[in-house]
């Protein structure tokens, strides 16, 4: 389906009546012009025949008022409906963005997306705000001139056809050639938008290594690119819609040089060439129209299949129906893996996790460890169904005992009951209070309990308006300590039954990592009790998890507590012994 | 606003540099208007000699000749309308061109500080559709408002050489159009300004929030987001409706003032006017019907231009309002700082004394009196608890961030009097995020510096064991987006070989904290050892070994120095760095 169908479709058509009315004033509108000059003809007439014309003159002014407001009203009636279009357009765009998974992302930029969002949308706008009223403009124009030229003379109409048919073939054929440049011009918008967004996102590296030139050397490149691309799009256009004028004054030199000797020859009244030639006088606006609008149908057909393109791009999201069968309140669930393979879809000949069998008891505090890319994350995404496992390899177990596939589950309604805090610890340019409650009106006691929770209070005192300190973009104004522990603090705000925490330890000193370690133990087996897996390559933080995990190329190696696990050799015995750094002197006692 | 508006003179005057060197494109555009005006007005003229002439008398000879020359004129008229197209859109896509490169490389040398409290997404608008915008109005002929201009002048004249009492009277009623046409030019200048910020809002909020779309899912915060975005897009939506009820304004006003004077003018020369007002008749007397007539077909002929002309003052006051946000842009971003004495290469002594800096003025002092020295050749380490001030001091000594107060010198020259191009080429930093760009692997190396050789990026590379990654993916891989397609220790690696190929003369390095497996972690340790032994380095240290490794430890502590040494004598001392090796087994501080 054509885009502009489409969106006709999807977001004109429910602004119907706006743009009844709008042809409504627009024909008013159209009444008045033809109505004014008329009536001052007579009141010219009249001034010659000395008769009075005070309330015609009267009528006049009040016509010129009238068209101001029917006029003005008839632009908005059109136009302002384009703006909605804009506007919700743009806002199902973002609400699918929002339910787009990490599998869509992987092979976007973000630059690109934006631009989309930003430049393709406005031709969504212009093709219904003024494309529409240009359309109606010319489709009446050419419909009534059209009419009255074939109940004049059809013959004549030939002549008058054929250069304008001609003209519209080659206008056609350019237009192809423009769509095609005009995609790439977008495209390359898209590149020039992320380019800039990567460049500043770099700007502490851009800098420190003096590479502004060659960086300004490559955004040249693409802006030069872009030039081009312009240029030649508006080649193009230059000489593909002036064509239409050309062809209607061609009409007019075919209707004098053959039809001003069949008139002569006695064929053709003279009053039907007259007519001919100031009817098609009148058409020389509609056809400036015709080539705006053929270029809006032509940019904006480019500019909506990118924005259809995104809009379309399937959600894929793991979904589920089933509510959640959890334990009552106060007690995590239990979960069963049996046989658990995975490997991500964009590489399924790389298996990331492999045979995992286990069985965690509700309320359990899970240490998982493991080397980078042994499957520790990926579990974790597993859990949370950022992805879905397969069916059948991880059963819920509620506290009655009642078990659900995870896959089958609602999954709002699971994720509900989650806690997630992935490795990177991600805050938006918003205050710290919105970052950690991440809902419309946070719980104070709760804010300040999770602040807490998380070690973040003493730093409170540091930033200026507390908590209501905006940190910027990325967190940019803290420590990337201080972000690690804003990001746990949103984990521990949200009541969950189960908390899944992906390596947020990494980059807080261990003086805090142990303070976090014993707060989250405490909070696994308080009278809240939910399930917990902590996943860390710092042994450290798991050593008082209830039963640790040990990965080892996406399998599961070895499993125990602290205690038991140094007790043998492996994996975890060898990282303990390089942790703890042999050459050190064994800790004495001695205040800190 | 509290801030006085700029003019548009002066607005445009800004932007006058860099459409200048096109400066005879758009003289061009201006030459052949009148003469397209022209060839519009003989073809009417052609038509009723034609019809007049021939067609209506029956004279057929020379007919054919006129059909000619109508032929020549359109396709006259066509070409000529084509010139002046391209030289518009030429001299506007020219213009765009510098403007845009000009701020990109203004935008490259603003400081670290401001770009922080700048949402990127913000900043990439205006350089995109805000540039748009300007060369929108020149494209689209905000230049003919001067021919448009000189079209009403002259119709002015012939109208006061008609006869000068109807023109007074219809210049007395212009003052009223004037004063609606100026009052809805403002608001919609002032509008239009607004439109840019909220679409600029608007694409900060998306760009932000397509960063964080999973913590966003995983926390359920959708509705939030999306009510978030509703509030800025409907802002977008709200404050762009209310622009087009004031653009349509502005030209039906124009249009329909067009027939108020006309009637006015018809009343008053039928000397009803002076009747009604009770007036002599002899002050404004009965014109003749053909006067009349010619004033009428005046009046609409200035209304045509007028028309034409309030449409692109719409176009130029959206170009404006982009403007507006440029010139902000120009003039507002505080610029890295550029001057200085030059340096060339140093030892890499380097003294703090009673060194304090906070991020913005307001903030509390994150260092509170850094005293430090480092020895050329050393391998100092910066340990200390989360929000220490380890880093702070790492982005002070390559003047990522200005501004500090007590002395940093470096063999023995203040750092604030250096040129920072110079400080830089021999100071580089190492970064914990990883700034990985989504350029090949050879440019992410290389930075463009036209300065380091292949043969010294393949030593760099090997140097710190980043050539494994090169082999698998050769130096032309195209990289993603923040090193999506690297692991944490590749991309860590790839960093340190960026430096090692700048060769500078003293490295910050803020060392990684995420997790490493544990055989890349081997080759990051000894990738360290390498560097160590070969520049002098001020390593904000998480790692015991690396601790180890340092010829001097310095302990932080609330932006203090409170502990230095060698890690068995900070150890001996039983104090907080003891503290710190003992709380982490194999890791310190963060």
């Amino acid at each position: 389906m054509h885009p502009l169908l489409r969106l006709a479709r999807d977001y004109g058509w429910q602004r119907r009546w706006s743009y009844l009315a709008g042809v409504l004033a627009l024909l008013a509108t159209n009444g008045l012009a033809v109505r004014i000059p008329v009536e001052i003809g007579q009141v010219i007439d009249a001034l010659r025949l000395g008769d009075p014309v005070g309330r015609h003159a009267a009528g006049i002014v009040l016509m010129g008022l009238c068209v101001m407001g029917v006029r003005t009203l008839s632009r908005v009636l059109f136009f302002n409906p384009g703006r909605d279009v804009e506007y919700a357009l743009r806002r199902d765009l973002f609400a699918h963005l929002l339910r787009l998974q990490p599998a869509f992302y992987a092979g976007q930029k973000r630059g690109d997306i934006i631009s989309r969002a930003s430049n393709d949308i406005t031709w969504a706008r212009l093709a219904m705000g003024f494309g529409l009223l240009a359309a109606v403009n010319v489709s009446t124009a050419f419909l009534l001139t059209g009419g009255q030229m074939l109940v004049l003379s059809p013959r004549l109409t030939l002549f008058v056809v054929a250069p304008l048919a001609l003209a519209l073939v080659v206008v056609r054929l350019c237009i192809l050639a423009l769509l095609e440049a005009q995609r790439e011009l977008q495209a390359e918008t898209g590149r020039l938008s992320d380019q800039v967004l990567g460049t500043l996102q770099g700007i502490a590296t851009v800098q420190g290594f003096r590479a502004e030139e060659a960086f300004i050397g490559r955004f040249e490149a693409r802006n030069e690119a872009l030039y081009r691309l312009g240029m030649k799009l508006a080649w193009l256009r230059s000489v593909a819609f002036p064509l239409l004028i050309l062809g209607s004054g061609v009409a007019v030199a075919l209707l004098l040089g053959v039809g001003g000797p069949m008139a002569l020859g006695g064929d053709l009244s003279v009053g039907d060439l007259a007519a001919f030639v100031a009817l098609l006088a009148t058409l020389a606006g509609p056809l400036r129209s015709l080539g705006w609008l053929l270029s809006i149908v032509q940019q904006g057909r480019a500019g909506l299949e990118r924005i259809f393109e995104l809009l379309d791009a399937p959600v894929e999201r793991p979904e589920g129906t089933s509510p959640v069968a959890m334990p009552g309140p106060g007690r995590g669930p239990g979960l069963q893996l049996r046989r658990l393979s995975w490997a991500y879809p964009d590489d399924p000949a790389r298996p990331v996790l492999r045979d995992l069998d286990l069985v965690v008891p509700p309320g359990a505090v899970i240490g998982v460890f493991g080397r980078t890319g042994s499957g520790k994350s990926t579990l974790i995404r597993l859990l949370a169904r950022v992805y879905n496992p397969p069916p059948g390899t991880v059963t819920v177990v509620g506290a009655d005992g009642a078990r659900a596939d995870l896959v089958t589950l609602d999954l709002d309604a699971w994720r509900a009951r989650l806690s997630v805090v992935p490795q990177r610890a991600f805050l938006f340019s918003e205050s710290l209070a919105a970052n950690v409650a991440l809902v419309d009106a946070p719980d104070p006691a709760r804010l300040r309990a999770a602040v807490s929770a998380a070690a973040l209070e003493p730093d409170l005192a540091a930033l200026p308006q507390g908590l209501d300190t905006v940190v910027g973009e990325r967190g940019i104004m803290l420590s990337g300590g201080q972000r690690q522990r804003a990001a746990l603090a949103r984990g521990l705000y949200r009541d969950a039954d189960l908390v899944l925490l992906d390596d947020v330890l990494s980059a807080v000193d261990h003086q805090t990592e142990a303070r976090l370690v014993e707060t989250l133990t405490r909070l696994a087996r308080g009278p809240r009790g939910p399930t917990v897996f902590i996943v860390s390559h710092r042994l450290s933080a798991l050593r008082h998890a209830d039963r640790i995990l040990v990965l080892d190329q996406g399998r599961l190696v070895d499993q125990g507590d602290h205690k038991s696990l140094l007790g043998r050799p492996g994996l975890y015995r060898d990282t303990w012994e390089q942790q703890r750094d042999p050459g050190a002197p064994a800790p004495v006692g001695g205040a800190p | 606003m509290s801030r006085r508006e700029a003019s548009t003179a002066s607005l445009l005057a800004t932007v006058w540099p860099y459409a200048r060197p096109e400066a005879w494109a758009l003289a061009l555009a201006l030459a052949v208007t009148p003469l397209v005006a022209g060839l519009q007005l003989a073809q009417p003229w052609l038509l009723r000699k034609a019809i007049d002439e021939h067609v209506v008398p029956g004279q057929a000879q020379g007919l054919g000749g006129l059909a000619g020359a109508y032929l020549a004129v359109v396709a006259g008229a066509y070409l000529l309308q084509v010139a002046y197209t391209m030289s518009l859109s030429f001299a506007g896509s020219r213009t765009i061109l510098r403007l845009r490169s000009a701020l990109f490389r203004h935008l490259l040398g603003l400081s670290q500080r401001y770009l922080d409290g700048q949402p990127t997404g913000r900043l990439m608008t205006r350089v995109t559709s805000d540039v748009e915008a300007l060369g929108d109005a020149i494209t689209a002929g905000a230049i003919t408002l001067v021919l448009d201009a000189l079209v009403v002048v002259g119709v002015l004249v012939a109208m006061a050489l008609l006869d000068p009492g109807l023109t007074l009277v219809a210049l007395l009623l212009a003052p009223p159009l004037l004063f609606a046409v100026d009052r809805v030019r403002r608001v919609l200048r002032r509008l239009f300004v607004e439109v840019r910020d909220a679409v600029a809002a608007v694409n900060a909020f998306m760009a932000e929030r397509i960063d964080g779309v999973e913590v966003i899912q995983l926390q359920g915060a959708e509705a939030l987001a999306a009510a978030g975005f509703d509030q800025r897009n409907a802002r977008l939506r709200g404050v762009t409706s209310r622009s087009n009820v004031f653009e349509s304004l502005l030209f039906s006003m124009v249009d329909g003032f067009g027939s108020v004077v006309a009637g006015v003018l018809l009343w008053v020369a039928a000397g009803a006017l002076g009747q009604a007002l009770g007036l002599d008749g002899s002050l404004l007397a009965p014109v003749s019907a053909g006067t009349v007539v010619a004033f009428v077909d005046y009046l609409d002929r200035l209304f045509v231009p007028l028309r034409e002309a309030s449409n692109k003052v719409a176009i130029l006051q959206r170009a404006v309002a982009g403007l507006v946000k440029i010139t902000e842009l120009l003039a507002e971003g505080e610029p890295a700082p550029t001057d200085g004495a030059p340096l060339g290469e140093v030892r890499g002594h380097l003294v703090l004394r009673d060194v304090r800096f906070a991020y913005r003025p307001g903030l509390p002092d994150v260092l509170q009196g850094v005293d430090l020295e480092v020895q050329p050749g050393q391998v100092v380490a910066l340990v200390g608890a989360t929000g220490s001030g380890k880093t702070t001091i790492t982005r002070l000594l390559d003047r990522s961030y200005d501004g500090y107060r007590g002395s940093i010198t470096l063999d023995g020259r203040e750092l604030s009097s250096l040129r920072v191009a110079d400080l830089r080429r021999r100071v580089a930093a190492v970064r914990q995020d990883q700034q990985i760009f989504s350029e090949d692997l050879a440019f992410n190396v290389g930075l463009g510096n036209p300065g380091i050789s292949p043969q010294a990026m393949d030593e760099a590379t090997r140097l710190v064991h980043a050539d494994r990654t090169v082999q698998a993916l050769g130096w032309t891989h195209m990289l993603r987006e923040r090193g999506a397609d690297l692991s944490v220790g590749e991309g860590q690696l790839l960093t340190f070989a960026r430096t090692m190929a700048h060769d500078p003369d003293l490295i910050l390095l803020d060392e990684a904290t995420a997790s490493i497996d544990s055989l890349t972690e081997a080759l990051v340790q000894d990738a360290l050892q390498r560097i160590f032994t070969r520049k002098t380095v001020i390593v904000v240290a998480h790692r015991l070994s690396t601790v180890q490794a340092a010829d001097r430890i310095f302990v932080l502590d609330a932006g203090r120095v409170v502990e230095a040494g060698r890690h068995e004598e900070l150890l001996a001392l039983g104090g907080r760095y003891a503290a710190l090796a003992r709380a982490g087994e194999g890791v310190l501080g963060g």
